[in-house]
């Protein structure tokens, strides 16, 4: 025919599986979020951590290495780490690449809470706000596809923040040793990483989702969300602080009354002799000094122990997540034989300086498979397949 | 008929953007359509119907007197605005007493009035609920409610049938005719042609904010030049009937619609065609059956005068 | 065989929104009527199998909508009443995803989205985001999301909702043109009942969840035999009293309509004898036929 039919045809393709529905919905979403000026610059931003990371493995390879190029930074590492660890370093190499990425993924925890913030909210509540629910359920889509749809979203987000750059930073610091006994040993710090990736991408996607649902008006879930990342926090460090410090002043307090005590005990009472009071204080001065020393190591002790119940920082979501982290990394043990290099007074302040929160992994986990619990219910009783939807 | 709103070569631009231009008009008594595409000007007229804009250039007078500034005048102005902004947690009783108290009349008054305009336009059974959890064409009959519990001289609805259903809107279309009927003046506005044509003949069109035609139906139908009308017989000796009319001088065309054994006849004097026909059909040669024009309607005056 | 529902029963804690249901609808374009809390909604909505039911069973285009919910989606599209358009995306993009969500590959969805907005006349506004459509484009963003995987069925809902003259013209059309020549089943639920008339054959009307009226419209629409619709130049007092004389029954009606019964055996031609012995102009004169108005009216009254 020569003229064509320029109305409406008919349309009989091929329609894709039930499984990559939820593919389209991510690519959406992902799409949508790239629009956001902010959020193409807070990930550009939450690159340089990444950049900071793989200059350092590189430099700890060419340390190995013993290469010329690295010797002007030798007296700033030694400052700062210490001589006997930068002298030797293949020896400390698990325990440095490990505490080089807890201080890197906890950074990149600080910079995934804002990516989520600026693209999270939207997700469901601009669904909710639109109307759009009504044109997603009545295609064959599942609830379950939706959600995971939806999901996909913050997981690749989440993923260009803490996953992308841990492996190319991983793989620059493995070029830059020549050394691929370096693979044996930290390989587990990748599958940690990626897998430290996943529980954040699972449970903060799944929390902010949850918040997402509640209401219309995506500020109003932005600012929960910033509660529950601020405020959390905030309650966590504040309790734990509060709390050692009233340990310490208890310590303090009860150690300095038995010293006396016994001080007390020990030293009969003199008589007051003028011949002897020039002296008299000069004799107890020494003797307090180290009764304070004492007493304050006995204190760092005590305190490190306690910090194995401390239940108080598990209010803080960041600090649930980065626990969980720190355990799969190994965090702990490498901060423990990096004390070693360090004078046994101060080993314990040392170590309570650095580590962070003492008590079991597990709690956090627990703690974190509730909220995840929680947002699922929430997340299944707001989404209804339209039927109390008006 | 003493105008009731009166529009003195009024403009009213925001910025750049015009809305009214040199619009002069008089509303008198009994119902009127206003009508036009969208964009054409409808709201701001009616906007600056009740005092709410001041127009950038003109008169607009109610009642004889100032619209802006004047808000004693509201006593004898009722609305009914498209938009659908209530207080949810107030139930339909509360909220047509409330508009009652701030319409002047005091508390037994509109207790009684409010009682008597909820059962006009039928809310009466959910009168008691909050308005959170009323339906659409119930929200529209609280809007109307609170218009007319006042009991103002003049009203303007805009599109008040949305979202209502065909019994609630024949009600409250019998509420609207009456209220004409009884002298008060009411400008309907609406984009759902058919029914402002039940409601009145008496019609203005806007487009582009600039007053197009104003008046009757089907005075406005004769004046339109351009096309001529087309009027429709059916008789079944068809085709002998169409070489019958073509000798009359009035008739400029006839078209043959054999499906329906119906001829569409064009003509620029109507009047004179109508005056003929009853003699022909009564004389018993051509047994016609229907006669009818469906050009006659505001959809065609429409269609017409606004898609150039 | 378009859908049939038998027995099917929906509740809403106190409130009963269908109320044993049992219908049966041909293919083609059906009118839904019904007042406000008809369950016109309950019931698109359980075709859909977007909600369950209490009681009873059926089926759209011969799938069980119990069993096979997303079959029956994948053949259906569906317009909503509401606004449901989210912001941010251009127009081809908003019906390139719909395609996707069906399941279209991501380039048929696209090639595709094309094609319908073409057919429903968004021509370069298409590249434009959705935020800034007047209603009658956003109107026909919808139907074109609906068509984009070209369905058998397509429901919708109050689609001339606002628009102004010209483009409900154009929506109608569009609706009137897929149901009748692309072979296309339509449900059309609106309250515009001049707006059903133009695009549908059959009509189903619901009220208080229970079926009240159904059949071609047609049919519906009784034929009064020996009545005639009357309207003159002038006022019809005068005439109605002539016409009384010579034996018929007069009745007025609003907006100046003279219903006319002629005594039996006869026809018209008493009505036109009597307008040229009085020199009266007769503007209009058809046999009487009840409108769809009327039919949903005498159905809804009916308890």
């Amino acid at each position: 025919m020569p003229i064509f039919d320029q109305g409406y045809q008919h349309w009989s393709g091929e329609l894709t599986g039930h499984g990559w529905r939820w593919l389209a919905i991510t690519r959406h979403g992902v799409r949508i979020g790239m629009k956001n000026r902010l959020l193409r610059i807070a990930l550009l931003i939450a690159w340089l951590p990444a950049v900071v990371l793989a200059f350092f493995l590189c430099v700890w390879g060419l340390l190995e290495q013993k290469s010329d190029l690295v010797q002007p930074l030798v007296p700033f590492l030694m400052s700062m780490i210490g001589p006997e660890i930068v002298n030797d370093p293949k020896a400390y190499r698990v325990e440095v690449w490990t505490l080089a990425y807890d201080y890197f993924l906890l950074t990149e925890l600080r910079f995934s809470m804002l990516v989520i913030l600026l693209v999270g909210p939207g997700l469901i509540s601009r669904d909710l706000r639109f109307n759009a629910l009504p044109l997603y359920f009545s295609r064959p889509l599942r609830r379950i596809d939706y959600f995971l749809g939806k999901l996909g979203v913050v997981v690749v987000f989440l993923g260009l923040v803490l996953v992308v750059p841990s492996v190319i930073a991983y793989v620059l610091g493995l070029l830059f040793s020549l050394d691929l006994t370096i693979l044996r040993d930290t390989f587990s710090l990748l599958l940690a990483c990626v897998g430290y990736g996943a529980v954040v991408s699972v449970s903060a996607g799944l929390l902010i989702l949850a918040l997402s649902s509640l209401s219309r008006n995506s500020r109003y879930v932005g600012l929960f969300w910033l509660a529950v990342w601020f405020v959390s926090s905030m309650v966590g460090t504040v309790l734990a602080a509060v709390n050692e410090e009233r340990r310490m002043h208890h310590q303090y307090m009860r150690a300095v009354e038995a010293e006396q005590q016994a001080a007390r005990a020990a030293q009969p009472p003199q008589p007051v002799q003028p011949a002897k009071v020039a002296g008299g204080p000069k004799q107890r001065a020494p003797a307090a000094q180290v009764d304070h020393r004492r007493i304050w190591a006995d204190i760092q002790r005590e305190q490190r122990e306690a910090a194995k119940t401390d239940w108080r920082p598990l209010f803080s979501y960041t600090t649930n997540v980065s626990r969980v982290g720190r355990h799969w990394l190994g965090a702990d043990a490498s901060w423990e034989k990096l004390a070693e290099t360090v004078p046994a007074e101060e080993r314990d302040r040392y170590l309570m300086d650095n580590m962070g929160p003492q008590y079991p992994w597990y709690w956090s986990a627990i703690v974190l498979a509730v909220l995840v619990g929680l947002s699922v219910c929430v997340l299944n009783f707001r989404v209804k397949s339209l039927d109390r939807l008006k | 008929m003493k105008p009731v709103v009166e529009f003195h070569e009024v403009s009213k631009w925001y910025g750049n953007v015009i809305g009214i231009n040199k619009l002069s008009i008089r509303i008198p008594a009994g119902v009127t359509g206003l009508l036009g595409p969208n964009g054409a000007g409808k709201s701001t007229l009616l906007q600056l119907a009740t005092g709410q804009l001041y127009p950038s250039q003109g008169r607009v007078r109610v009642l004889g007197r100032e619209v802006w500034n004047h808000p004693g005048l509201n006593r004898f102005i009722g609305l009914c605005p498209e938009q659908d902004a209530f207080y949810e947690w107030m139930t339909g009783w509360d909220f047509v007493y409330t508009c009652a108290r701030l319409g002047g009349l005091n508390r037994s008054a509109a207790r009684d009035a409010a009682a008597r305009t909820l059962d006009a336009v039928g809310m009466t059974p959910n009168m008691n609920r909050a308005i959170r959890g009323y339906s659409k064409g119930m929200r529209q009959r609280t809007k109307l409610a609170q218009a007319l519990v006042h009991d103002p001289e003049v009203l303007f609805l805009d599109e008040p049938f949305t979202g209502t259903d065909p019994v609630a809107r024949r009600e409250l279309m019998d509420i609207i005719r009456r209220l004409g009927g009884e002298g008060k003046s009411v400008l309907v506005s609406s984009h759902v042609l058919h029914e402002v044509h039940t409601l009145t003949p008496n019609i203005i069109l806007l487009n582009r904010g600039r007053l197009i035609a104003e008046g009757h139906v089907r005075q406005i139908r004769d004046l339109i030049d351009k096309h001529p009308h087309h009027i429709v017989l059916v008789c079944d000796d068809y085709r002998k009937l169409a070489g019958h009319l073509l000798t009359w001088d009035d008739v400029e065309g006839v078209r043959v619609q054999a499906r329906d054994k119906a001829i569409v006849v064009e003509t620029h004097a109507p009047d004179a065609f109508y005056g003929r026909l009853p003699e022909l059909a009564a004389a018993g040669k051509f047994d016609v059956k229907e006669v009818y024009s469906d050009d006659d309607n505001l959809e065609a005056v429409f269609k017409y005068l606004v898609s150039k | 065989m378009l859908f049939h529902l038998e027995g099917v029963t929906k509740t809403y804690g106190p409130i009963t929104a269908l109320d044993n249901l049992s219908v049966s609808v041909p293919t083609g374009a059906v009118g839904l009527l019904g007042p406000n809390g008809s369950g016109k909604t309950t019931m698109i909505r359980t075709l859909l199998g977007l909600i369950p039911v209490d009681k009873g069973s059926g089926a759209v285009l011969g799938l069980d909508f119990h069993t096979r919910q997303l079959d029956i989606r994948r053949m259906v599209g569906f317009a909503p009443e509401d606004e449901c358009l989210f912001p941010g995306v251009a127009g081809v993009e908003f019906a390139a995803y719909a395609g996707e969500l069906v399941g279209m590959r991501t380039k048929d969805a696209m090639q595709r989205a094309h094609e319908v907005l073409d057919y429903v006349g968004l021509g370069e506004a298409r590249y434009r985001r959705v935020e800034t459509y007047s209603t009658g484009m956003k109107q026909r963003l919808k139907l074109a999301s609906a068509v984009v995987h070209d369905p058998q069925l397509l429901i919708l809902d109050e689609p001339t909702n606002g628009m102004d003259p010209a483009g409900r013209e154009e929506v109608l059309e569009l609706a009137r043109d897929l149901a009748h020549n692309k072979g296309m089943s339509l449900i059309f639920s609106s309250h515009l009942l001049p707006d059903v008339e133009a695009v549908c054959d059959h009509v189903v009307v619901l009220g208080a969840g229970r079926l009240l009226a159904e059949g071609k419209i047609r049919d519906l629409k009784q034929f009064h035999p020996g009545c005639f619709e009357v309207r003159l130049k002038t006022g019809p007092a005068a005439f109605a009293r002539r016409l009384n004389d010579l034996g018929c029954t007069t009745e007025s009606r609003e907006g100046d309509l003279l219903l006319v019964r002629v005594p039996d055996g006869g026809s018209q031609q008493v009505i036109w004898q009597a307008a040229a012995a009085q020199r009266e102009q007769i503007r209009f004169l058809r046999p009487q036929r009840s409108t769809l108005e009327e039919v949903f009216l005498k159905a809804v009254e009916r308890p």
